[in-house]
């Protein structure tokens, strides 16, 4: 192999197709000479790679104790039923994924997620309702 | 705050003009230690990589902080990452290192940019020949461990791996290797450079219940009603968690925050983080809160740690659900000691913590949960 960042690669190649295909993972193992099994160990060891196609928004919720002691499980109930959808599932317009990640680092504007990598904090069933209507507005754009 | 001092790599500059021996001197003078936890003090760290014979050695700056309830480094990254690329430099130089990497948490990923420019113009000003990466993480907690975090940056999953070999013997791809978190680089130019230094002033994460969470500077022994004063609790509180792996125990007004007060308390300080519990909360929900977390983190590399803590897991869930009696209890706690200590890394062995001291210092939240 070369001395490329393994999971630099990875993430590069999920920016542009949104995941890790199986056929992603077979071009990056010929080009870099790693075999598919090391890269597929790879890719379901981090939750922040995807091996199946996601909504074209990623969400992922805080879990953390501080998100819990500022009403996360409100914000997490909503969302599920607003999008329909169980924490891990896709919405069948393909629109979100919705997830439950360990702490994201926004402990002191809590709850917080991130959509696509991007923080949102202070969260509240209002602000929710106003981030989806925004994110809808700009897939449809 | 002292974390906030710009050196404008005067640091770099002094270290190169009185060279690496007379550093390690000053740094060991100052009594400037990791601020990951352990406390290893930076000099020693350094000396041992050095007197370890090698054409080639690493440098890694541990961005990778996941402990829930810290957010102290993202501070450093977002207001003073100058500084702290400048104690990479001065590591680089002391260590004879050409090749270092930043291991920049996934869930900060949006920092990356910004940081990635300032890494340009931080080694174009100091006309070092060296390079910085950073190595994207994606979400795994356990690659914040030393030997996880190599095996990550090497290209295989992030598990942790037995000791010996150390690091600073025999690190990434075999070589000597430094591993040193982002606050405790930043304060390497400050305290090289300014007498004034204060070698007990730690960053403090408070989150939780209380009007004004954030990052705070204090000194070592600061008083809990010092704290309070500041970070203004929303209502009457009942305890405070030392992040995860610290353990729960309750806020004493009179008390102070020093490594003896908490571990009279079988707690532990860690990276002082604090999140406030208020008395309207069972602690059985904030346990099994930091269950879950433990049982999604687990790198499932040994036993007792990847069956263990989804173990500890379901009897917390069934506590709560009101199915459990007082022999349930006990097998808690011997499960969780047990985990403690068989298991691998300090993942394991300290992820039973926050039950031991919630059961210890809040038995009443259990007991009520307990079948009638």
């Amino acid at each position: 192999m070369d001395d490329k960042i393994l999971l630099n690669i990875l993430h590069e190649v999920q920016d542009k197709n949104g995941y890790l295909s199986e056929k992603n993972l077979k071009e990056i193992s010929v080009k870099h000479q790693i075999p598919i099994s090391r890269l597929y160990g790879v890719a379901t060891f981090h939750t922040m790679f995807k091996i199946k196609k996601q909504g074209k928004y990623i969400i992922e919720l805080c879990g953390s104790p501080s998100c819990l002691l500022n009403n996360a499980r409100e914000i997490e109930n909503f969302l599920e039923k607003e999008l329909g959808i169980e924490i891990g599932d896709t919405t069948k317009d393909k629109m979100f994924s919705v997830y439950k990640t360990s702490c994201i680092g926004c402990c002191d504007e809590a709850p917080a997620m991130l959509v696509n990598g991007c923080p949102y904090t202070k969260l509240s069933v209002k602000r929710i309702k106003e981030i989806l209507k925004e994110l809808r507005k700009n897939a449809n754009s | 705050m002292q974390i906030l001092r710009e050196t404008n790599l005067e640091g770099l500059k002094l270290a190169q003009k009185i060279g690496k021996e007379k550093v390690l001197k000053i740094l060991e003078k100052k009594g400037l230690v990791g601020r990951g936890g352990a406390g290893f003090p930076i000099a020693k760290k350094w000396k041992l990589a050095l007197d370890t014979k090698a054409n080639e050695r690493y440098l890694i700056c541990n961005a990778d902080e996941g402990e829930p309830g810290t957010f102290k480094d993202k501070f450093i990254l977002k207001n003073n990452s100058e500084t702290m690329i400048e104690g990479m430099l001065i590591a680089c130089y002391v260590l004879e290192v050409k090749k270092a990497f930043i291991y920049l948490r996934g869930e900060y990923d949006y920092l990356r940019e910004e940081l990635e420019e300032k890494i340009k113009e931080v080694i174009g000003k100091s006309g070092m020949n060296v390079s910085i990466d950073i190595v994207r993480g994606a979400g795994a907690y356990i690659c914040g461990e030393e030997t996880a975090i190599m095996q990550s940056i090497m290209g295989y999953r992030g598990q942790a791996m037995y000791k010996p070999p150390y690091p600073t013997v025999s690190g990434l791809w075999g070589k000597p290797t430094v591993l040193n978190n982002v606050e405790t680089l930043t304060n390497v130019p400050q305290a090289l450079l300014y007498d004034d230094w204060n070698p007990n002033y730690r960053l403090f994460s408070i989150s939780g219940d209380v009007n004004h969470p954030g990052v705070y500077e204090w000194e070592l022994g600061v008083k809990m009603s010092t704290i309070l004063d500041s970070v203004k609790p929303k209502e009457k509180l009942k305890a405070m968690s030392f992040g995860c792996f610290g353990g729960i125990m309750p806020v004493d007004i009179k008390a102070k925050i020093s490594q003896d007060s908490i571990c009279k308390e079988n707690c532990q300080h860690g990276a002082y983080s604090i999140i406030f519990i208020g008395e309207k909360h069972n602690i059985v929900d904030i346990n099994l809160s930091i269950a879950k977390f433990y049982t999604f983190e687990s790198c499932g590399k040994c036993t007792p740690c990847r069956e263990g803590t989804v173990r500890l897991l379901n009897i917390l869930k069934k506590i709560r659900d009101g199915g459990c009696n007082d022999e349930d209890l006990e097998m808690l706690k011997e499960l969780a000691q047990h985990i403690q200590d068989t298991s691998l890394c300090g993942l394991g062995q300290s992820c039973g913590n926050h039950i031991l001291t919630g059961l210890k210092n809040f038995k009443e939240d259990y007991t009520r949960c307990l079948k009638k």
